[in-house]
């Protein structure tokens, strides 16, 4: 069963994050996928992420694909107007790469490209509506295409419930996204706050898919937890990644354990290490989900 | 209002292969943001003294982007006729109504957006000329301008205590709601924006 049917059907779902290669060699992708090749249902890819350049996901994804891996390919907005957005998806669709992950992108002055024209021609409420649209057979001008779409579009969360967050995720909602990704959690209660929301706002939560990011040590931490929007590490954890013997195990081990609690309050989960996945089955082994 | 700011001395002189210079300056924007005005003429012409040109002349427009006249510019400036060179110390359109006139034209000033001035404060970047005005439905605050994605159906997501993730500005989502809450009107915020038509605002028409 594929990663679309099985969010359709409210079967859990373990997905997992990699990065394309900053270079034409793809060895090093394909290693890391080689890790979790028969642990996840589905290789989300990323585009560019932190507005760093690198490999076009569109690519990357086509080549896991030949090697049998299912993927979700990533596509932010930052980079593309609508007609390099609509030829992407249609591209992706013709290479069998269906599922789609949208989120608007970091600003390029974060990234290595500061320069860079931030494009941002469509948001990701915007977006997910084009992809509704292709679906149909049609493009954003309403003009009929040669064939349709196929496309799963999910979008992502930050776990905050704000009104006005919320009121932008209803809206994503509305524009067609099936399933929901969310930043990394790092703590079960306000994790189960934010389902309720959005099940209150009509999402269920089956579709919910929780990000996990394995700690590396204290200091990772601090780093997420200070940069990264969305990120919240409650101090107890930070105290257990101070006070471990092996950071790395402790980092492990937190990971497993919230796992195992997010487990029946979800659709799924994400892993997002940040390097590689080395350690990713053991994780999911240590919280018994495979 | 248009906001611009002066450009480095060094960079203007890099740029400035003449020599007999007429400084232009405005009397609107450029007067108001004290980077285009008189002071500001008589202290670029001191400068450029300095580097070793000599200056032909120097006036303020009442406003350099509304020229009704040039020969009465140049009749009471009758200077620029001999000048090598123009040094515009005005936003882009004041330097693209002289350029019409004039042959050689430099900018001294760099235009940054449209923005304004109240009680006292600059307002940066307050619209971005769409050519379709929405901001009703944001209380007001331009999140074409001011959002620095853009976006226009609710933040990023990014911002990090209240700041965007750019930079250090806040996050103009928060100031939209906060405004909507405050009139009462956040249904306003339900309303799914269609892709802006560009079409609106064509380049060179
Ligand atoms: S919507 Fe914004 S950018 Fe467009 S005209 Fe109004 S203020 Fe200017
Ligand atoms: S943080 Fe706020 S202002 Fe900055 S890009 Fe995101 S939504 Fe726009």
């Amino acid at each position: 069963m594929g990663f679309s049917e099985k969010i359709r059907s409210g079967k859990f779902v373990i997905t997992a994050e990699i990065s394309p290669p900053k270079g034409t060699d793809t060895e090093m992708m394909l290693k890391d996928a080689s890790f979790i090749k028969d642990v996840v249902d589905a290789v989300n890819i990323t585009d560019n992420q932190r507005a760093v350049m690198r490999m076009s996901p569109l690519v990357a994804c086509c080549i896991l694909g030949q090697e049998g891996y299912e993927t979700i390919m990533h596509l932010t907005c930052r980079d593309r107007n609508r007609l390099a957005l609509q030829s992407e998806l249609l591209g992706a669709c013709a290479l069998g790469i269906n599922n789609i992950l949208v989120m608007s992108g970091d600003h390029p002055a974060k990234g290595d490209h500061e320069g860079a024209k931030p494009v941002y021609d469509m948001d990701s409420v915007q977006l997910l509506g084009l992809i509704q649209k292709l679906n149909r057979g049609y493009d954003f001008s309403g003009n009929r295409l040669e064939s349709r779409t196929d496309l799963c579009a999910g979008a992502v969360a930050n776990m905050e419930t704000n009104e006005l967050a919320l009121i932008k995720l209803k809206k994503k909602i509305k524009m067609g996204a099936r399933f929901i990704q969310t930043q990394a959690v790092f703590d079960a209660g306000s994790f189960s706050m934010f389902v309720a929301e959005i099940s209150d706002i009509g999402f269920r939560r089956s579709r919910i898919i929780a990000g996990i990011i394995p700690l590396k040590s204290e200091k990772s931490a601090r780093f997420l937890n200070k940069n990264i929007a969305g990120i919240k590490i409650p101090e107890d954890i930070i105290h257990k990644m101070q006070t471990a013997r092996n950071p790395k195990v402790a980092g492990m081990e937190i990971a497993a354990g919230l796992i195992e609690e997010l487990r029946d309050m979800c659709g799924g989960i994400h892993i997002m290490p940040i390097g590689n996945h080395e350690n990713t089955k053991a994780i999911l082994e240590m919280a018994g989900i495979i | 209002m248009i906001i611009s700011r002066q450009k480095k001395f060094r960079e203007i002189l890099r740029n400035l292969k003449e020599q007999n210079i007429f400084i232009i300056g405005c009397g609107k924007c450029a007067t108001r943001l004290h980077v285009g005005g008189e002071p500001e003429v008589l202290e670029m012409e001191k400068g450029l003294k300095r580097a070793g040109k000599t200056i032909a002349g120097w006036t303020v427009l009442s406003s350099a982007c509304s020229i009704p006249s040039w020969k009465e510019v140049l009749s009471q400036n009758p200077a620029i006729r001999e000048s090598d060179a123009l040094l515009v110390m005005s936003c882009g359109t004041g330097v693209a109504a002289i350029s019409r006139f004039a042959d050689i034209v430099y900018p001294a000033l760099d235009t940054e957006s449209l923005g304004g001035f109240s009680s006292d404060e600059i307002m940066e970047e307050q619209c971005n000329m769409c050519g379709e005005c929405t901001v009703w439905m944001y209380g007001g605050i331009c999140p074409i301008a001011q959002c620095a994605k853009g976006l226009l159906n609710g933040p990023c997501g990014g911002a990090v205590e209240g700041k965007c993730e750019l930079d250090e500005r806040p996050c103009a989502w928060d100031a939209i709601y906060e405004k909507l809450k405050k009139l009462g009107k956040l249904e306003y915020l339900e309303i799914i924006h269609e892709p802006r038509n560009h079409a609106k605002k064509l380049r060179g028409k």
